[in-house]
């Protein structure tokens, strides 16, 4: 197991010695272990029932581990009630139709909010706010369940967004979202990242993990199997395969170009940096060429 | 909140002796229970009606499912003892806690012990027609994946601030808008779906089937039904006779 995040501080959420066997005997956690710091992006990613939705619902109290205690801000959330945890940890899932259900896109974010104790200027105000920065005002008096698939998954994340978690938890966000989507995505957990939240994402999606998402663990059969910088997790085959994923394209292209003796390619990461070094490869050989 | 419960009446396939009767024969089973528990309004034939089911389900090696549905109907139990007690009598609210739990258990018996796929064949062996007894084994096959997305919905709800346990009767039933409602919409989407899926693959395009299994009522369905049919008709000559029976068959509570 690879584990570098070293840091002063007590980490934010601390899972230690988590199983959980669910009613029928399933055993969907085996002896979970992770710390997650303030302000960390973390990703989680393995095959399909690995327990990647089963160890997020643990964090939010919808269920309580088998064995074992997580801690949030140093409190063990196992005395706490799930609406008090919710307030510090906004569980995202990838349906929104198993949430949306008022009668306009207003009451619906109105709905969420209201579970907050707020009064009625400061819940105007919040709607008003949250309506605006999601680009949803214009739907305002739209029915949730006439909006677009795209627009309801942006009002699902806006409904929990509104208050203001301190953690996000995602599931699968970016499932059968085509790439402008994605791309709102991004810049939506962009933001919330510069303002401090701490922010977890259950992704199958390999390129978009590898490109922004700094830490990743791998789950396989309800365990941690590794747990470190995504380009690491990632880069080791053995785990990939394990875990049956697919590298990137442009990662499985760096490789065979360092099969082939381009050793500094190695340093270039993301798409940009890859596109960005055989850029300059090609124009200095051009140059070259040219010169002679 | 858990809706655990539901596998309370989810088929699995084991071996036993119930499990092996043909479906009919079950029927006959859910059938003679419900009969005879709606026959008495007494503490004590009834305790013995469902006193009578336990070695049913021992043997059906179905005991612990069993015990998950009589618990799932706890709240039920609950809201039974008060409205009658404040209408009625201690006495009757025991008895029907009695009688409900009897019917739940026959039918629990029934969905729990029946392969859906014998299901449609045994109703259209007793000549429905074959959409309907597709549709009914359908809706059959459905209910874990219902009790799977009203699970999910509840998750849904909940990490946004949802509290199941309201206040007040009108609020609770306010309270139920934000699950029914995805509820609702999700089954009519999947009704659609199952639909478009039913009508590709040429569904109802021959009015002629052929089955690839078959169920028979063997000699010893016949021995059970008839065993049933012989209790049943004890327990209507008791109701009719009641006014002759011993006292402690008509006990109450002193209160
Ligand atoms: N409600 C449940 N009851 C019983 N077993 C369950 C339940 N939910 C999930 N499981 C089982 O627990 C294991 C982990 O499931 P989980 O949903 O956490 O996987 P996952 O990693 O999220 O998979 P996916 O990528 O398909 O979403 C699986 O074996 C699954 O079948
Ligand atoms: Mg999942």
């Amino acid at each position: 197991m690879i584990t570098i995040y070293i840091s002063k501080d007590l980490p934010l959420i601390i899972i230690e010695n988590v199983d959980y066997v669910y009613p029928n005997g399933t055993v969907a956690l085996k002896n979970i272990n992770l710390n997650v710091h303030k302000g960390e992006m973390l990703g989680i990613m393995g095959k399909n029932g690995a327990g990647k939705t089963t160890l997020i619902r643990t964090l939010n109290g919808l269920i309580r581990p088998t064995s074992g205690d997580i801690y949030i801000n140093n409190e063990n959330t196992n005395s706490k009630s799930i609406a008090e945890l919710s307030k510090n940890i906004g569980l995202i899932f990838q349906n929104p139709s198993h949430q949306l259900f008022a009668n306009s896109v207003e009451d619906e974010i109105n709905f969420s909010l209201k579970n907050l104790y707020l009064n009625k200027e400061e819940l105007q105000i919040k709607t008003n706010e949250i309506l605006k920065k999601f680009n949803l005002d214009k739907y305002r008096d739209r029915s949730p369940l006439n909006l677009s698939g795209g627009e309801s998954k942006k009002l699902a994340i806006a409904s929990i967004i509104c208050r203001a978690p301190e953690i996000l938890v995602f599931d699968e966000p970016t499932l059968g979202q085509d790439a402008r989507e994605i791309e709102s995505f991004i810049k939506l957990i962009n933001t919330e990242k510069e303002k401090g939240k701490t922010i977890i994402i259950i992704t199958h999606n390999i390129e978009f993990a590898f490109e922004f998402i700094p830490r990743t663990i791998l789950m396989e059969s309800g365990e941690i199997i590794a747990d470190g910088p995504t380009q690491n997790v990632l880069n080791n085959n053995f785990l990939t395969e394990r875990s049956s994923l697919i590298l990137p394209q442009t990662r499985q292209l760096s490789l065979a170009l360092q099969k082939i003796g381009f050793q500094d390619i190695n340093k270039a990461v993301s798409k940009n940096d890859i596109i960005e070094y055989l850029i300059n490869f090609l124009r200095n050989k051009t140059t070259s060429v040219q010169e002679e | 909140m858990s809706l655990e419960f539901l596998n309370a009446f989810k088929f699995m396939k084991k071996e036993s002796f119930l499990h092996n009767l043909d479906p009919r024969a079950k029927l006959v089973l859910a059938l003679t229970y419900t009969i005879s528990a709606l026959l008495f309004n007494q503490i004590i034939p009834l305790l013995i009606i469902f006193l009578s089911l336990i070695p049913l389900v021992i043997f059906g090696k179905i005991l612990k499912q069993w015990i998950k549905s009589i618990r799932g109907l706890s709240f039920l139990v609950l809201f039974i003892i008060i409205l009658n007690t404040l209408f009625l009598s201690l006495s009757f609210a025991i008895a029907m806690i009695f009688r409900i739990c009897i019917m739940v258990s026959a039918f629990s018996i029934f969905f729990l012990t029946v392969d859906p796929n014998d299901l449609a064949l045994s109703l259209i062996s007793m000549k429905f027609p074959y959409e309907f007894a597709f549709s009914f084994s359908l809706a059959f096959r459905f209910v874990p994946t219902i009790a799977n997305e009203a699970q999910n919905i509840i998750d849904a709800q909940q990490s946004r601030g949802y509290e199941m346990q309201k206040k007040g009767f009108i609020n609770q039933i306010k309270n139920l808008f934000p699950l029914l409602i995805p509820l609702i919409i999700c089954s009519i989407k999947r009704a659609f779906n199952v639909a478009e899926a039913l009508e590709s693959r040429a569904f109802g395009s021959k009015k002629e089937r052929s089955y690839y299994y078959t169920i028979k009522f063997s000699l010893k369905d016949w021995i059970f039904t008839i065993y049933l049919i012989l209790i049943l008709i004890i327990f209507i000559f008791i109701k009719i006779q009641f006014s002759v029976m011993p006292d402690w068959l008509v006990w109450r509570l002193p209160v």
